[in-house]
């Protein structure tokens, strides 16, 4: 397995005397994400997130299966990651590095773990039929937080999604295609994002959002919050690396919360603008299985 | 399993009858297995862990399963190699867990890194530290008791570091569901507590108030983060001293046993 590359010890010099400076390599403030872009696909559940040089496919997706025995009455929910070869040469198929451990658990702690979705919601009959939905997260390109950029697209394919209308009468399951029936979306019930901070100086004392790749290879530590917008902490995790003062991991808890803001205003923005597209002469609603009760 | 938390806004005793601000009892011995160069064995309330460190020593072949914190054998720092066994029987429900779990997986690399920014690893360049955690029991708060483990068995194997990587859970009184501001903070948790209420493990270096390990799985108002993480930091430094205890008595137990002669570098510790 080839190594990855490391930077070279000027490079990794520059970088850090740069960043006592307050200044980044590409001119971004400490606290200044990339610009961040999301593409929605044609088909529902598709999610393209770019967060400078990043990329990240996020593709959900969902079929009838048979709930587990120790569980029948929730759905089936799986987040899977696989970093391929075609990101870097360091990665291998088959053989999860711990890059890829820590980013899957990452994710599935934020979106699984914290009830983003609302599994019971999936279950139709108990013990016998429920969907499965599956997020496949594809990165495509990386230079550095895929953390971030993973978890906003797993979180916009989610919400972007929809799933068969089905129907339950006299016994009798009826899962309608999406010619029937408008397909309808996942019960969400809150929208967790990941916001990655790097740590940099002897005592880990200057804190960065957003590192790229060759910022990422010389930091001495990190930590990701996951929050949603009404401020509730979902995930933190900072796993090891050199001591930070526990007051400036507050200061990060709360410059978090105002990034996650802003992603879900975006991520609204770009869901109702993506369902604005779809529903030319307002024809959706007619299709619609939901009534106003 | 649901615990009924709600008494405790009566008596302000937890369910195992303790304060908010009371740690379970911490036992622990250094110097366990004779033949190995470090090891230590460790009780916090219930939950029981073994460690055994190997090492700095040559780099074996690669094996799989481990995951390093260091940067490989051909480095100039000691590469830190952590394995951590959770036992069948630890749990009450028999649980098995392969290597390959990701759970596992996470808490190895969070030890070796904690491990990597305390001991000096640049001291031992293009060799390993192999460290073998084994989980006897669980109840709560097992990274912290990972963590505090790893950290004795270093001192043991007599590894050059700057301080302890003191560890210790913390959490909240209510769920995060309930929102009121009236929640207490906890300290040290069991997996009765563990299960129903939000937490955080928290491990410090040493006296000072800088977090090495922050771990937080649970969903938690931000405004309980300070609450709790201050507590957590409080439990670390009491950690801390208790392990400091447990070291001190040990060496001074050496020297009376004559298994080491009395040194001028260890007069300090009487």
């Amino acid at each position: 397995m080839p190594r990855e590359a490391e930077p070279s010890l000027n490079e990794k010099q520059f970088v850090i005397q740069a960043l006592q400076e307050n200044l980044r390599l590409d001119g971004r403030e400490l606290e200044q994400y990339r610009p961040l872009e999301l593409t929605l696909g044609d088909q529902y559940g598709v999610a393209d997130a770019t967060l400078g040089k990043t990329r990240v496919l996020a593709k959900a997706s969902a079929e009838l299966t048979v709930p587990y025995t120790d569980r029948p009455l929730d759905g089936i929910f799986t987040i899977a990651t696989e970093l391929s070869p075609m990101t870097s040469p360091a990665f291998e198929l088959n053989r999860p590095t711990e890059t890829e451990v820590l980013l899957s658990r990452l994710l599935e702690k934020t979106v699984r773990r914290s009830n983003a979705l609302d599994t019971e919601s999936l279950c139709l009959i108990a013990g016998q039929k429920c969907w499965s939905v599956r997020v496949d997260v594809h990165v495509l390109s990386h230079d550095g937080n895929l953390i971030d950029a993973a978890c906003f697209a797993v979180v916009s394919a989610l919400r972007h999604f929809k799933k068969p209308d089905t129907s339950m009468e006299g016994g009798v399951l009826t899962v309608y295609t999406a010619a029937e029936r408008e397909p309808v979306p996942l019960s969400w019930l809150h929208s967790p994002f990941c916001v990655t901070w790097s740590f940099y100086g002897e005592q880990g004392e200057i804190a960065v959002l957003d590192a790229t790749w060759l910022e990422e290879q010389v930091r001495v530590g990190s930590c990701t919050i996951s929050l949603n917008r009404h401020g509730e902490i979902c995930q933190i995790s900072k796993l090891g690396g050199t001591p930070v003062e526990a007051v400036a991991l507050l200061q990060c808890s709360a410059v978090s919360l105002t990034k996650v803001k802003e992603f879900s205003t975006y991520l609204d923005e770009k869901l109702a603008e993506d369902a604005k597209r779809r529903n030319k002469g307002g024809l959706l609603a007619e299709l619609s299985a939901e009534n106003d009760r | 399993m649901p615990l009924d938390t709600s008494t405790y806004s009566l008596a302000l005793l937890r369910v195992d009858g303790r304060r908010w601000n009371e740690l379970r009892r911490l036992h622990a011995q250094i110097r366990t297995q004779a033949a190995a160069d470090g090891s230590s064995y460790l009780e916090m309330g219930h939950t029981k862990v073994m460690c055994v460190v190997t090492g700095p020593s040559e780099p074996g072949p690669r094996r799989g399963g481990g995951i390093g914190g260091g940067a490989g054998g051909q480095s100039k720092d000691a590469e830190v190699v952590v394995n951590i066994v959770i036992a069948g029987f630890s749990s009450v429900d028999r649980k098995r867990r392969g290597r390959g779990d990701k759970r596992t997986q996470e808490m190895q690399s969070t030890v070796a890194n904690a491990l990597a920014a305390s001991l000096h690893t640049h001291l031992f360049p293009h060799s390993q530290i192999n460290v073998s955690l084994h989980v006897l029991s669980q109840d709560g708060s097992l990274l912290a008791a990972l963590i505090n483990a790893a950290t004795l068995a270093c001192v043991d194997a007599g590894i050059p570091m700057t301080d302890y990587v003191a560890a210790c859970t913390a959490g909240s009184t209510s769920t995060y569901a309930a929102n009121d501001e009236s929640a207490d903070p906890l300290l040290d948790l069991n997996h009765q507590e563990e299960q129903e209420l939000p937490s955080l493990t928290v491990a410090t270096l040493g006296d000072s108030d800088r977090v090495v390990v922050l771990v937080c799985e649970s969903r938690v108002q931000i405004s309980r983060l300070e609450g709790m993480l201050a507590v957590g930091v409080d439990g670390c430094k009491q950690v801390r001293e208790l392990l400091d205890r447990v070291v001190r008595e040990k060496g001074q137990r050496m020297i009376l046993e004559g298994t080491v002669e009395k040194g001028t570098g260890l007069n300090d510790l009487d």
